[in-house]
């Protein structure tokens, strides 16, 4: 979610700021897709590839920043990998070839392929999201979403306001959790189940409280209050936006093609 | 400079735009309401008449109902809250309660106090085209509209800037830029300074200033920052601590039995009212103990209890401005001693806060705290908080956050005040005195509430509450965040007078605050710019010559210089400019 609710840091206008977020929607659903159709790990890696590629020559994001970003999603999807291999059902299969023996643990080679390829997918939709909510903030896309796809106002914007309240919540939480060790409380053993609710608890009403807040300015701004709503950014479907999708469905289908 | 001629411009097309509507007059009578759920109403018996184009202050305590009334004049009440509503509210002679929201959202428009949570954007012009697109504006007029409000409010050339990267003051003249965007004819603020510090404090006055002056707009102003609000006043309406009103008066002539009962539910009066021959520097000339009895305990020989040397902290490079960082940052607090921790918003203060407690690791530096004051002062027990347990920190450190909800753990304000004696070690329980969570609570003016829910307070009940919570064990050190935030004058006094009473007994006390109010009440000033100190030395030094631009703000706010050349004023005369 981190991706979605702080901004990356500077975009440049490029190809894909131009594109109609919803267009980028749509062509990275198209990319998610792909890469669940098979167990065969080529072809995330070449949508990964691919992915690569377009951040790097036409997305406009900053890539210094890309690395600590997505560093933690990185770190997710190597224990996922590895878990996948070593706890992988083919390992028990005597009739598959030993790979390495690491302690009691055997590993074979259609382990290895399906951990791959269960991580590579992860890789893909950690790619494809920085390429779908990237290169725009999130208010064109609730625009976009208003007045291509016909989502109610009422959902798209408020969806937006919900999305300015996460990062407080973030806040919130460290200083929740501040404010505890300082007082001294201290869990041990089941206490933390209850500590945790009860961080959790803190948080969740300080957060009702500032969305209250934030609806009530809303409200008083004439949000939702009868009166149709105009769009100061008109979002038109141009023709980059097919090009975007149709290259998008090309990668897709020759990754999963290529060598059959 | 530019002013003139967008206001020319902006008259032409209002009076082709609202026509008929005008700026409102104001008309309340026996206006009663109260929230669903609340047997006491939240404003009672308001009756008043303000012509258009004027401009009203009102004035009262915490929890006056102050907010609620801004909230009716805008339709918010009784249209999107649940209530009871009594009586009639009139704008422009449309009865409130009957005309529909949509109407009145086009001629209303309101400033909330905390720039957060108002902002619904991710860009400065989507934010101010925001309100237009709700009432359905034509798209030519909004991209002629949206660069206008946002000249007007002082943000000329913001419009591609991220909602995110703005200063709190900024922030809040983008909700100026947001409300004026629609042209209303009515404009509400309800304590739109609240969050901000002196310097953007002045400017959005400035603006209010620059508004009131046009004469375009019927303006009510609810604000506790009273020696610059009260300058552009034509009229106040004085309210008591139950949401009733005291008097509806022209600014300059109130008289002294209605500033005596103002006085005595506890709201903040301005300096102008309290007769003259005030010296310079005196806060609340009623009370000279305000100040604060104990003086310069500067004296090396006082036990040093923290001790920060050479603090850096570089934030991530990608953080976007949440935390600021700091440069070579030292400082020390001794027993007794307290110290006010001033600067503008982004200036470190938080993040200094932070790391005195232990709870951010400085990049480079130290902090070294002792456990208790008293004892033998060697050096070796100064112990860095990071490596502390929490038990063993309790007793060195404590930090009140701006926002004390943050901060409670307990269900109940008797369960809150136990929980940190419960928290100590044995080797603490058995040194300190068994005091009752009871009779604290009664200390702190809280006895009548011992089995309410924390969150259910008000907001200075909830401050008080959480340095109830310190008392049974107090830190050596406290680090308080903008301790008397939205608090009145009563609210403001009750923490002041339990922090004398903490510091008494030699606890060392760290306030950063944006009120220069509470300077001369501190030992020492430290003042932050951009992560250094730029400031550290007593609190006249530092209000003789703030080292800010502008600096007038810091000065002015703590000593105005003699406010009642103002109180003559009546209708129609403004000085702020």
């Amino acid at each position: 979610m981190s991706l979605m609710s702080s901004p990356l840091g500077p975009v440049r206008p490029d190809f894909l700021t131009r594109v109609t977020p919803v267009a980028r929607l749509l062509a990275g659903m198209i990319w998610l897709v792909a890469s669940v159709l098979t167990l065969d790990p080529v072809v995330p890696i070449r949508l990964a590839a691919a992915a690569i590629v377009t951040i790097v020559l036409w997305s406009g994001l900053p890539l210094r920043r890309i690395p600590g970003r997505m560093a933690p999603l990185g770190f997710a999807i190597l224990s996922l990998t590895f878990f996948s291999i070593v706890l992988s059902a083919a390992n028990s299969d005597r009739a598959l070839a030993t790979l390495a023996q690491i302690g009691p643990v055997r590993i074979t080679g259609p382990a290895v392929t399906a951990g791959l390829s269960v991580g590579l997918r992860v890789v893909v939709i950690g790619l494809t999201t920085l390429l779908v909510f990237g290169p725009s903030d999130p208010t064109r896309l609730a625009d976009s979403l208003v007045q291509q796809w016909r989502i109610p106002d009422r959902f798209a914007y408020g969806t937006l306001g919900a999305l300015r309240v996460a990062p407080f919540m973030a806040d919130d939480w460290s200083v929740i959790g501040a404010a505890r060790r300082l007082r001294g409380i201290r869990a041990s053993g089941l206490g933390r189940i209850r500590d945790f609710g009860d961080r959790l608890l803190v948080m969740l009403v300080a957060a009702i409280r500032r969305a209250e807040r934030l609806a009530l300015a809303m409200d008083a701004r004439g949000f939702d209050s009868g009166i149709r709503r105009s769009h100061f950014r008109e979002m038109h479907v141009t023709w980059r936006d097919w090009l975007t999708v149709a290259v998008a469905l090309a990668v897709a289908v020759a990754a999963l093609t290529l060598d059959r | 400079m530019t002013l003139p001629k967008p206001a020319a411009k902006e008259t032409a097309e209002s009076a082709g735009k609202s026509a008929g509507f005008g700026s409102p007059s104001i008309e309340a009578v026996d206006l009663e309401w109260t929230y669903a759920g609340r047997s006491r109403p939240a404003l009672a018996g308001i009756n008043f008449l303000l012509e258009p184009g004027r401009v009203l202050l009102v004035l009262g305590p915490s929890g006056c109902g102050k907010s609620t009334l801004a909230r009716a004049l805008v339709g918010l009440v009784p249209h999107t809250l649940p209530g009871r509503w009594q009586g009639s509210l009139r704008i422009g002679g449309k009865d409130v309660a009957t005309t529909p929201a949509r109407f009145l959202g086009e001629h209303v428009g309101l400033v909330f106090q905390d720039p957060d949570s108002q902002i619904v954007m991710g860009r400065v012009d989507d934010e101010v085209a925001f309100g237009l697109e709700n009432r359905g504006w034509a798209r030519p007029d909004m991209q002629a509209r949206v660069p206008e409000a946002l000249e007007q409010a002082g943000l000329a050339g913001f419009g591609l800037r991220g909602t995110h990267t703005l200063s709190g003051g900024e922030k809040q003249r983008l909700a100026i830029a947001d409300i004026l965007a629609a042209r209303p004819s009515l404009l509400v603020f309800d304590e739109p300074t609240a969050n901000l510090d002196p310097p953007a404090m002045h400017a959005t006055l400035e603006r209010l200033a620059e508004l009131a002056e046009r004469r375009e707009h019927t303006i009510v102003l609810i604000e506790h920052r009273l020696e610059a609000a009260l300058p552009l006043a034509d009229f106040v309406l004085l309210l008591d601590d139950e949401g009733r009103q005291l008097a509806f008066r022209p600014a300059g002539s109130v008289g002294p039995e209605a500033i005596a009962l103002l006085e005595k539910s506890g709201a903040w009066v301005p300096r102008a009212w309290k007769g003259t021959g005030e010296r310079r520097g005196e806060t609340e000339p009623d009370k000279p103990d305000w100040r604060g009895d104990t003086t310069a305990p500067t004296a090396p020989t006082r036990q040093l209890l923290l001790r920060a040397e050479e603090l850096c902290f570089d934030y991530p490079a990608d953080a976007s401005g949440s935390h600021a960082a700091l440069e070579s940052v030292s400082l020390e607090a001794r027993a007794g001693e307290r110290i006010a921790l001033v600067g503008p918003n982004g200036a470190g203060k938080s993040t200094l806060l932070f790391l005195l407690a232990g709870l951010r690791r400085p990049s480079r530096g130290s902090v070294g705290l002792r456990e208790v004051a008293g004892g033998d002062s060697s050096l070796e027990d100064l112990r860095d908080p990071s490596r502390l347990r929490p038990q063993e920190i309790a007793s060195r450190i404590g930090l009140v956050f701006q926002d004390p909800e943050l901060g409670f753990v307990a269900r109940t304000a008797r369960d809150e005040v136990a929980a940190t004696s419960r928290a100590s070690t044995s080797r603490h329980r058995r040194k300190s005195r068994p005091l009752d969570s009871d009779g604290v609570l009664a200390r702190f003016g809280l006895g009548h509430l011992t089995d309410q829910d924390p969150f259910r307070l008000s907001q200075g009940e909830q401050r008080r509450l959480s340095l109830a919570a310190l008392v049974l064990r107090p830190p050596a050190v406290l680090l308080l965040d903008e301790p008397t935030f939205g608090l009145d004058r009563r609210g403001t006094e009750a923490v002041m007078s339990l922090l004398d009473e903490q510091r008494a007994t030699g606890q060392a006390q760290l306030l950063a605050t944006h009120d220069p109010r509470l300077l001369p009440r501190c030992d020492r000033v430290v003042a932050l710019d951009q992560g250094r100190i730029v400031f550290d030395g007593t609190p006249a030094e530092f209000l003789a010559n703030p080292p800010y631009s502008p600096a007038d703000p810091w000065r002015d706010g703590a000593a105005l210089p003699d406010a009642a050349t103002n109180s003559g004023a009546g209708p129609g005369t403004k000085d702020l400019r």
